[in-house]
């Protein structure tokens, strides 16, 4: 997926070697992406097996070798940007499950541990806010969107909890 | 810690039933703090602020500010308290629309009796960055700029408590942005803020409490941590690679 697409897109301003990949990789996603640089150097033997992207020279000191992108992996970078994101909804966190089985389990121990995830929402919220400032301030606006984007998730899973807390709230005084 | 707020098993009633009463609410609130408030409409978040401002009574418990008990203060010694220790910041900036800037900020001072504030009203209004807009009328002014009028003027007695309802409702989110950092700016250099809102990530932008008020109750305290933290622990873009 986007790690892929990702080196496509910056070895197409430039061409680079595996562990300048990585370093700029890593600082395109303002340290919210960690690779490290084995996962870069089987990316770009995938990418340079199926003709995406091609050495440029030959092994240079240190065994550095210069990777660019060959016109099939321009081709392929244009096309996966126009595509939309499609497909389910990823939901990652164990909230969901926990959800589930609090009710089958550990018969009304759903109230505290919504309280408790509430509690973790704000939390990120406020760990988020604290980002996107510090992006602002870098001149990071690119990163600051990204951050945004899950500061609008996290209102929203915050929003979630609280409805499921109301509910369970008038289902006992009714 | 100085405790500045102190409400106790306190019950708003209003009469038919209106939306936003509070039943049995208990807080205390030290010197310094920056607050948050946030409930939905209704929730009873608006109640507790004009409670605490003095600008309500409650049908049954107490409200103590600044070690007066509100409730033994007849209506005049409830507008000297309001005029003397609290700074109110609403939604709709409710400026007096033929004076000016310099002018509304320097009503407060004047009903106290201070005849020369005009000095710390200019200097309030420079601080808020909008110096160059003091001999101009509310109707000339951006929403921004108005909210910030507003601030000055309740700044303009230091009150012991800046109450903000609200206060980016009516802005656009740049203006909003500023009048949060302003109110940020405020609370490093010492003010007392208790700020009310609708808003989940406005109440935990700068305050490091938020308090949760659903159907008149307080169904959460939160104080939440303040040290920077690294970007990855905060927020991660998937990493699994599907290999092929």
């Amino acid at each position: 997926m986007s790690l892929k697409y990702g080196v496509l897109g910056l070895l197409a301003q430039e061409p680079l070697h595996g562990y300048e990949v990585k370093n700029r990789f890593e600082s395109m996603l303002g340290g919210t992406w960690e690779v490290n640089v084995g996962q870069i150097y089987t990316t770009l033997q995938r990418l340079e097996r199926d003709g995406l992207v091609r050495p440029v020279g030959a092994r240079g000191d240190r065994g550095k070798l210069l990777y660019e992108l060959s016109q099939a992996g321009r081709k392929a970078l244009v096309e996966w940007l126009a595509q939309a994101d499609s497909g389910p909804q990823q939901l990652h966190e164990d909230i969901y499950v926990k959800l589930l089985l609090a009710t089958r389990v550990a018969n009304g121990g759903l109230p505290a541990l919504l309280g408790r995830q509430k509690r973790a929402y704000l939390q990120r919220l406020r760990d988020l806010n604290q980002l996107e400032e510090r992006a602002r301030r870098d001149g990071r606006i690119d990163l600051a969107r990204l951050v945004r984007g899950a500061l609008l998730h996290t209102e929203a899973d915050l929003k979630w909890v609280d409805e499921l807390m109301a509910d369970l709230h008038g289902g006992k005084t009714e | 810690m100085i405790e500045l707020v102190r409400l106790t098993d306190v019950v708003k009633v209003y009469q038919g039933g209106i939306t936003g009463a509070l039943n049995g609410v208990s807080l205390s609130i030290a010197q310094g703090e920056f607050t948050a408030v946030m409930g939905p409409s209704g929730s009873g978040k608006s109640t507790l602020l004009n409670l605490i401002a003095g600008l309500d009574r409650p049908t049954s418990g107490r409200v103590v500010v600044g070690g007066t008990e509100l409730g033994e203060l007849g209506e005049a010694g409830l507008a000297r308290f309001r005029r003397d220790h609290v700074g109110f910041v609403f939604q709709f900036f409710h400026l007096l629309p033929n004076l000016t800037a310099l002018e509304n900020v320097l009503i407060p001072a004047q009903l106290k009796g201070r005849e020369n504030a005009d000095a710390r009203g200019r200097d309030l209004l420079e601080r808020l960055g909008i110096g160059e807009v003091a001999n101009r009328y509310p109707a000339k002014l951006s929403g921004g700029q108005q909210q910030r009028v507003a601030i000055a003027r309740a700044l303009i007695n230091k009150p012991t408590l800046l109450l903000a309802d609200e206060p980016t409702g009516a802005l656009d989110t740049n203006s909003g942005d500023q009048v949060m950092d302003l109110l940020a700016q405020l609370h490093r250099d010492g003010q007392t803020i208790l700020l009310v809102t609708h808003d989940a990530k406005l109440a935990t932008r700068h305050s490091a409490r938020v308090i949760s008020v659903t159907d008149g109750k307080i169904v959460d305290d939160a104080r939440l941590e303040t040290t920077d933290r690294p970007a990855a622990d905060v927020v991660r873009l998937r990493s699994e690679e599907t290999s092929r």
